[in-house]
């Protein structure tokens, strides 16, 4: 429970919350603080207990273990009207079986207002027609519940919840069943009733980017407990949404939203390993793209190099976790550069050469490539069009490249059929070169 | 003289009693949120009959009581009932409509046979019984008026000060929770108070059925679904209702008069089918 000196700040405190269904336990240990007005995302997993904690936060589930404090007061001693006036809920899916008008519906709201013997005053009307004016429903008032779209009935249920006048606002996947434009709405909407009304948000989302998007705080959940809470920034990192989901995801920064979203990496991984063979890359300029994601994929172990940092080659090579020689942005590649790749050439027992763009400041990459084949290591290169003039060094490029194939480098037209070679080098390192 | 004590307390009985049917049948469908329930179909009414029936063979109706101690028992009956049915029908934390519409046939056609048992051993009042049995106004007297009257009476006070909750309810339970109901109260209650009206009705006039269905139903088409509309509504009409049916069963045939019973059933069971049909799987929740 909060100390008195602080508490005026914190909205909800749930103080190590446990909860069992009779299949199993769906909570354990569950603890963290929402300050007021603050807009908090619940992610993870199916099945990691996100509805759960909503269902013990708001009440419908009454916690085995722990407690969850409104401000100072402990929700369990509330009675339903009193909780209901705090605390607005914003369920999943709601299946109005009578036709009640969207009018009716938000007056619902105000019921925690009203004695038994009590009706529905002019003022509660007032608060009903202004939250319905805040989530852009009032328009719709007369139409039965019924007879409006999905979008339109997720904001008359805000609109509802809103007539509560509560402080806190909780949502059950309020995006779930809507299409883009009314998803950012109703997150647009949300976002503006922490900001402006300071109201205190916690939502279960489904989609990771949504709430980072949006939230100032987001709590990972993971197999019933808090797997990490933090700001977006700090949660949608590749190592915790790969622990927790299990996919791997590419994490970047959108200067445009200026939010961080994961995008999961295409392709499934498979399940033969071959870490026990090292492929390095020699590319840039993206062409490395594409095919350091199918040799991760497949199970190689991959290094590339010398990558400028900034190239598209790059950034996706950080995102696999490839070991790379990089260079400074817009550089051309310098001795020391150089020689970290030749180190990566060494350590690896193949070498995949891709039709990247030559020019006077990557040629050494095609040095590099020489020095593997006189390493006597086997080298693929990788001639999607062999007529395509991707030469800006006046031919010494297409010179090397010549060389190369004299040397004995193997030609091949398309990424699978370098795969297809690489297979074959792996599984019979002696005849490999003659596969071709 | 005939009006005064004959025609008089027959009509009023008949009003009380269609009201206080109607009434059970709307505070039923709003409570399981299903409107394919009535207090004839989930057992309700079997209930209540059994329990006025016990009250008959014992010879209850003579004792100091007097005609309370029929509606008592039959409310004590028919309120164990409904809680029986929606225990059976209960799925997780809903009643769906097939396992409620299941368990109140079979709860239904046990009881049933259980009154069929005590008219086999009734003895003396066999006539008593069976006359009662077949649904009627033909024997009323002032005192069962009077019996009625305040039963029906609190049973309409106490739904209309639930009709808010009843509003919320039919949103489902944890929605209702979010809006301050008090759930699992305001359904004991109001289950409690739908079968006080049914054993009331029963103890008096015996098994009619369908108005608790038709009624609601009707009304709901006419005044929409707001509960403090549709109780004063299900109120006025299940009284008219029942007063005209009863009138119909007096004059239709001449000399002889029908069971009210009959009259109900066959506007009603149509009706019922109409219903299923159309809103195949829609109600399967």
């Amino acid at each position: 429970m909060p100390s008195r000196g602080e508490s005026y700040l914190v909205g909800i405190t749930i103080d190590n919350v446990s909860f069992s269904y009779d299949s199993g336990e769906a909570l354990r240990d569950v603890s963290f603080e929402v300050m007021q007005g603050e807009f908090v995302g619940i992610i993870g997993p199916n099945g990691a207990g996100k509805s759960t904690l909503l269902g013990v936060i708001s009440r419908i589930l009454r916690p085995g273990s722990g407690a969850v404090y409104l401000e100072e007061m402990d929700i369990q001693e509330m009675s339903h009207k009193s909780l209901a006036r705090e605390m607005g809920f914003v369920a999943q899916d709601s299946n109005i079986p009578f036709r009640f008008t969207v009018l009716d519906l938000v007056l619902m709201g105000r019921n925690p207002h009203l004695s038994r013997f009590g009706v529905e005053t002019s003022e509660d009307l007032r608060i009903a027609k202004e939250s319905m004016t805040k989530t852009r429903v009032a328009n719709l008032a007369e139409r039965a519940v019924t007879e409006i779209s999905g979008g339109e009935r997720q904001r008359v249920l805000i609109a509802r919840a809103l007539a509560q006048t509560p402080r806190v606002l909780l949502l059950d996947e309020p995006t779930l069943h809507l299409d883009v434009s009314s998803q950012l709405e109703v997150m647009d909407l949300l976002k503006s009733l922490s900001w402006k009304e300071k109201l205190t948000i916690i939502s279960v989302f489904h989609d990771f980017n949504m709430a980072a998007r949006y939230c100032d705080r987001i709590l990972l959940m993971s197999k019933g407990r808090v797997e990490a809470v933090g700001p977006p920034g700090t949660i949608l990192t590749r190592e915790n949404i790969r622990t927790v989901f299990g996919v791997d995801v590419h994490v970047g920064h959108s200067f445009l939203t200026n939010s961080v979203y994961a995008i999961p990496i295409a392709g499934q991984k498979t399940k033969t390993s071959r870490k026990e063979w090292t492929v390095h890359l020699i590319c840039g300029g993206g062409s490395g793209a594409i095919p350091m994601r199918r040799l991760v994929n497949e199970g190689w172990e991959v290094t590339a190099g010398v990558l400028n940092i900034l190239d598209t080659d790059y950034e996706v090579a950080e995102s696999l976790g490839i070991s790379i020689a990089p260079e400074a942005p817009f550089s051309p590649i310098t001795e020391k550069a150089h020689e970290q790749n030749l180190q990566l050439i060494k350590g690896s027992n193949a070498v995949l050469v891709t039709d990247f763009l030559i020019g006077r400041g990557n040629i050494m990459n095609l040095q590099a490539a020489i020095f593997a084949l006189k390493s006597g290591l086997p080298l693929i290169l990788v001639i999607g069009d062999p007529n395509s003039d991707r030469d800006f060094t006046n031919g010494e490029g297409t010179m090397i490249v010549r060389q190369l194939i004299d040397m004995g480098a193997n030609v091949t037209k398309s990424l699978d059929e370098a795969l297809g070679v690489l297979e074959g080098l792996r599984r019979d390192p002696l005849g490999g070169r003659d596969l071709t | 003289m005939i009006i005064k004590e004959i025609r008089l307390p027959r009509v009023l009985a008949g009003a009380l009693i269609g009201s206080g049917l109607a009434l059970a049948g709307t505070v039923f469908q709003g409570v399981f949120r299903n409107p394919m329930a009535d207090p004839y179909v989930l057992g309700v009414s079997s209930g209540a009959a059994l329990g006025a029936a016990l009250a008959i063979v014992m010879r209850l109706g003579y004792s100091a009581v007097g005609v309370y101690s029929v509606s008592i028992l039959s409310f004590l009956i028919a309120t164990l009932t409904v809680f029986a049915v929606y225990g059976l029908a209960k799925v997780g934390s809903r009643a769906p409509v097939i396992t409620l519409l299941l368990s109140g046939v079979a709860v239904s056609i046990f009881l049933s046979s259980l009154v069929s048992l005590l008219q086999v051993f009734s003895g003396w009042e066999l006539h008593r019984l069976i006359y009662w049995m077949m649904g009627g106004f033909s024997y009323i007297e002032w005192a069962d008026v009077l019996g009625v009257f305040p039963l029906i009476t609190i049973g309409t006070l106490v739904t209309y000060l639930f009709s808010r909750d009843l509003n919320i309810m039919t949103l489902g339970d944890e929605e209702a929770q979010h809006l301050g109901v008090n759930v699992e109260r305001s359904r004991k209650i109001l289950l409690a108070v739908g079968s006080l009206m049914t054993a009331a009705a029963v103890s008096v006039s015996g098994l009619i059925g369908f108005v608790g269905l038709v009624i609601p139903h009707l009304t709901r088409m006419l005044v929409g679904p707001d509960h403090r509309v549709l109780i004063p509504s299900s109120f006025l009409t299940g009284g008219i209702f029942l007063v005209f049916c009863d009138t119909l069963a007096r004059s239709i045939s001449g000399s002889t008069e029908l069971p009210v019973g009959i009259i109900t059933a066959l506007s009603g069971g149509p009706f019922f089918i109409y219903l299923l049909r159309k809103s195949r799987g829609r109600y399967a929740i």
